[in-house]
């Protein structure tokens, strides 16, 4: 347990100034601290993953794809944060674009289908299959 | 090998936390969603601590665990609630943490433009959906719940699937991470100051380095696809600055005044603009496309299907809910005419 004792002052500082980039080259980030977040992203994705196989309303199976942008979201900002370079930033801007454009066309063609059916069950469109 | 975390550990927290999302699916009897979620906790918990303790130099701020605690939670709970309306309201939690995740990560532009377009924007349009496309409950369904919400689809063998994804997915950026240098000529920095001669202006004259009659000159600066000059070109570290009578001086990087500095949305903006023009005109392409097909699917006139139309008169006859509901401009008015689709 010595290496927590070394670990307490870290994770007990209240203050963002130490993580936030400061100045025309800010701290590096060890590629740990980046595994991290890594972690959560792939974290994530694999509980949208989960739910989009697991639930059969078509709106939450469409809410668990967002969740997936979501994560490629945070590995794309924190790669950025890791290069100190912008142009992970910018792409996480194109995920809000598709994801704004998914939303809109899932969204009509859910609702387009609960008219057909009477319901949001995925399974009831099985006959489409092949 | 230099891994940063023991394999075993690893998998264990894995199986441990599919184990914990297996059993907080939702399922006809009753679900021991809370003993599960407290399972998942204990191995996201397990995970980072092995990763802690093994690095103790290098844990991220506590805000870290803080957030993604909170986002990694509240995705669970939208994938195993089983009312629509909080599983969606459960997903805009999931998006604070992440863009606290943002704020930590110094992206301070994207955690605001998150918050507003998509906790802002595209939730409520999932949340007018839901609203809009709810089925009419019936007495034999429980608290207003359908049967495919209450129930869900293979959860064991989606879980396996999902957890030995993660699995593979974190094993690989175990093994591969440590090979990974941040590149300095990737550093994209403050270089783009030199270009913005109207707000170094205001900070030089208040530092004193601007006399009278002199004016900032906005230097093109040549860039990479990256965002960062040229190998070995250091001219573009000086300000150019104008005197009156024509002549010009620069002023090297290491002159700057220390308040002089980049802030992230001009970053984002000059990567923006700068590096990646192209990819502007084509999202604007993919909103457009989305908008006319939106419009064409929503235009388009819908006839209910005979099962489901049988059901509802069925549903009608039995009195499941009142007459006013299914009266002439409902959706099932005049079977068989081809008008009761909704124009």
């Amino acid at each position: 347990m010595n290496s927590l004792s070394h670990m307490l002052p870290m994770l007990t500082s209240l203050d963002l100034s130490s993580t936030l980039a400061q100045g025309p080259l800010p701290a590096a980030m060890s590629t740990i601290t980046l595994y991290h977040y890594l972690f959560t992203s792939a974290a994530l994705f694999c509980i949208g993953l989960i739910g989009f196989l697991t639930r059969r309303n078509l709106i939450i199976m469409f809410l668990c794809t967002e969740m997936m942008f979501q994560a490629a979201g945070i590995a794309l900002i924190a790669f950025s944060r890791f290069h100190l370079n912008h142009t992970g930033e910018t792409f996480v801007i194109f995920i809000l674009t598709v994801a704004a454009a998914e939303a809109a066309l899932a969204l009509a063609l859910v609702v387009l289908l609960f008219r057909r059916k009477e319901s949001l069950d995925a399974s009831v469109w099985t006959e489409l299959k092949g | 090998m230099d891994l940063p975390l023991s394999p075993i550990l690893l998998f264990a927290g894995c199986g441990l936390g599919a184990l914990g999302v297996a059993l907080s699916m939702p399922r006809k009897s009753i679900s021991p969603y809370i003993f599960g979620a407290i399972l998942a906790g204990l191995a996201f918990g397990l995970v980072m601590l092995g990763l802690g303790l093994k690095n103790p130099e290098s844990v991220p701020n506590i805000h870290f665990y803080i957030f993604s605690l909170i986002a990694l939670a509240s995705a669970l709970r939208v994938i195993t609630h089983p009312r629509p309306v909080y599983a969606a309201l459960y997903f805009v939690m999931t998006i604070l943490a992440s863009s606290g995740l943002y704020l930590i990560l110094s992206a301070e532009f994207m955690t605001f433009a998150l918050i507003i377009v998509y906790a802002g924007a595209i939730l409520i349009t999932y949340l007018f959906v839901i609203m809009l496309a709810t089925e009419a409950p019936s007495e034999v369904q429980s608290e207003n719940l359908t049967e495919y919400d209450r129930v869900s689809r293979e959860p064991i063998a989606a879980t396996v699937a999902g957890f030995i994804l993660l699995g593979g997915l974190t094993t690989l950026f175990a093994v591969g991470l440590p090979n990974l240098k941040p590149d300095d000529k990737l550093a994209a920095g403050d270089r783009q100051l030199a270009f913005m001669s109207k707000k170094v202006e205001p900070v030089l004259k208040q530092a004193g380095l601007l006399k009278d009659g002199e004016k900032v000159v906005a230097s093109r600066v040549e860039t990479t696809a990256y965002g960062s000059p040229k190998d070995g070109d250091t001219s573009l570290d000086a300000i150019k600055i104008k005197s009156a009578d024509g002549k010009e001086r620069l002023l090297p990087r290491a002159e700057w005044p220390a308040n002089l500095k980049l802030s992230n949305t001009e970053g984002v903006a000059f990567s923006l603009i700068n590096n990646h023009p192209g990819a502007i005109e084509i999202a604007g392409v993919i909103l457009l496309m989305a908008m006319l097909g939106a419009v064409v699917l929503a235009r388009k006139k819908v006839e209910m299907d005979e099962a489901a139309l049988s059901a509802a008169i069925a549903r009608q006859r039995a009195g499941g809910r009142g007459d006013d509901e299914l009266g002439v401009d409902g959706p099932f008015a005049r079977p068989g005419t081809g008008e009761g689709g909704v124009a």
